[in-house]
């Protein structure tokens, strides 16, 4: 089971706090959330994984596909305080090149 | 239960909610061998996960295939054996190679590839089964 909850800091930009495992379970719910962000004019989008305590590709495509939705509206997506398993998994996959991890949620949102 | 090697099984049917099951068998393993590595356990972990997603996903008959997954703790490595009652799986799913970065899907196979020592698919009279080993480190 996934909690997902969004909090939006400014007209522009939402902090989506993901807890527990991101699977192919939670990733449509996560999907979700982010377009409608995205659709509300919060383009700008952190997603803190502090709390995600696993990853699989399903959810990585869920940060794929955020990413890409939030780039159409001129916005983007970045990752915060990524847990072990799911740094490994983005390395490996090589998407820590699209999906940069920030080690905080307040580093992720500056300077976008 | 330290350094003693060991047997876990879990089985049903391959739906979504099976998934619970599985991450919950691997906390369960970490809980009992606290020799085992976290990297090593949460990698055979990402691989099962993988691999039982792409059976809730592809399987045929939808939602009516069985599995059955047995998870071995030894001295030198975690082994997991995933087999599964539905039809063979069509070729296109056992392809692992490199999607597109901003592809949305078709990285489970690559990522249980990725973190696993030996990755070994086979179909026999009436099963797929995927065998899973991971090294310990």
């Amino acid at each position: 089971m996934m909690d997902i909850e969004r909090s939006d800091i400014d007209p522009a930009m939402a902090v989506i706090r993901c807890r527990g495992r991101l699977n192919m379970v939670a990733a449509p719910a996560l999907r979700a959330c982010i377009e409608q962000s995205v659709d509300e004019g919060h383009t700008r989008v952190v997603v803190d994984l502090a709390r995600t305590s696993f990853i699989d590709s399903s959810g990585l495509g869920s940060l794929i596909g955020g990413l890409k939705k939030a780039r159409q509206a001129g916005g983007s997506l970045r990752i915060a305080e990524a847990t072990d398993q799911v740094l490994n998994v983005l390395r490996l996959t090589n998407l820590d090149r699209v999906l940069r991890p920030h080690v905080t949620v307040e580093e992720a949102s500056r300077g976008w | 239960m330290v350094g003693e090697p060991a047997v876990y099984v879990v089985e049903g049917v391959a739906v979504p909610n099976s998934l619970d099951l599985l991450h919950d068998l691997m906390d369960r393993v970490g809980v009992d061998h606290p020799d085992v590595q976290n990297e090593d356990l949460s990698m055979l972990e990402t691989a099962v996960i993988e691999i039982a997603g792409n059976l809730i996903e592809h399987g045929r008959p939808s939602g009516c295939v069985d599995y059955r997954l047995r998870l071995d703790v030894l001295s030198d490595r975690l082994e997991g054996l995933l087999a599964d009652s539905g039809e063979p799986l069509p070729i296109t799913v056992l392809d692992g190679s490199a999607p597109d970065p901003l592809s949305e899907d078709g990285r489970g196979i690559l990522i249980a590839q990725a973190v696993l020592d030996e990755l070994v698919y086979e179909r026999t009279e009436h099963a797929n089964t995927w065998r899973m080993v991971r090294r310990r480190r």
